[in-house]
């Protein structure tokens, strides 16, 4: 069983890779897929305190997290195929509809 | 195999962990979008590994199914529907890209440098339990999907049944969202 520690810095580092994957790319599939990550970071902290505190509260919380994961994911491809259609491009410094 | 598994649980969790990084860390340096999604689902793998070794074995086979099976496959169908190529000679970063990782790093190093002093015990983690009620005629310490299955329909019921429909929205919000207009 890895210790609490172990678990708490894997997450850590995989939430702090996610937070600059969405401030350094352009790619707006790569930043979802960064956001994704950081969801999964936060899933391995809730299963790390579900071991803490002995419940299983924690992994049936991570279960609906994911459920919720997917619906984003969904929504964020189709809004992607949608503006792609519109602008032709999926380069976030190159959407700029609102700036008028 | 429980035996062999809290053996080398500890180092398993690792490497996997490091791996897990790698995966991210190809995630987000990687020129190709292709490979990016690759590393996404290397990176997704690993922590159903990860999920494994914490013995979580549902939520590990969960994760299996809805990323590996469902997300990643998403993922690639956009990536080929949209042509990234086009724009490869625009550059990859953001033009404060290098403040970005700075501040990022910063911060990473100031957590690490709080997080340091409060360990937690090496025997800070428990067996699973469930409330007393709930746990009647069940092994739970070593039936995790029965376990999880209880904790979500006793416990977590309204949230399940929220997140369905939620899923709904989602699915129905998806399709308007991107058919074509014309039809």
């Amino acid at each position: 069983m890895p210790s609490m520690n172990a678990v708490l810095f894997l997450s850590f580092l995989l939430f702090s890779v996610g937070v600059a994957g969405v401030l350094i790319r352009r790619n707006v599939l790569i930043i979802l897929m960064c956001v994704e990550l950081m969801l999964n970071a936060a899933n391995l902290n809730l299963v790390a305190f579900a071991r803490h505190s002995g419940t299983v509260n924690g992994q049936a919380f991570a279960l609906l997290v994911m459920g919720l994961a997917a619906a984003e994911v969904a929504i964020g491809l189709a809004l992607v195929v949608a503006l792609y259609r519109k602008k032709d491009t999926i380069q976030v410094d190159q959407i700029n509809l609102l700036k008028g | 195999m429980d035996s062999l598994l809290a053996l080398i649980g500890n180092h398993l969790f690792h490497l996997l962990g490091l791996m897990a990084v790698g995966g991210a860390l190809g995630l987000i340096f990687s020129k190709n979008a292709i490979h990016s999604v690759l590393g996404f689902l290397f990176c997704m793998l690993c922590v159903a590994g990860c999920y494994l070794t914490l013995s979580a074995e549902f939520l590990a086979v969960a994760q299996l199914l809805v990323y590996a099976g469902g997300i990643v496959v998403l993922f690639l169908f956009v990536v080929m529907l949209v042509e990234v190529t086009k724009y490869k000679e625009k550059g990859l970063f953001q033009t404060q890209a290098p403040w970005a990782i700075g501040m990022v790093s910063v911060g990473a190093v100031a957590i690490i440098s709080v997080f340091w002093r409060t360990f937690f015990p090496a025997d800070a983690v428990k067996a699973l339990t469930l409330s007393p009620e709930l746990a009647q005629g069940l092994d739970v310490a070593n039936q995790n999907a029965q376990a999880v299955s209880r904790g979500l329909f006793a416990q977590f019921l309204l949230p399940f049944e929220i997140l369905s429909v939620i899923l709904l929205v989602a699915l129905v919000g998806a399709v308007v969202l991107a058919k074509s207009e014309r039809v």
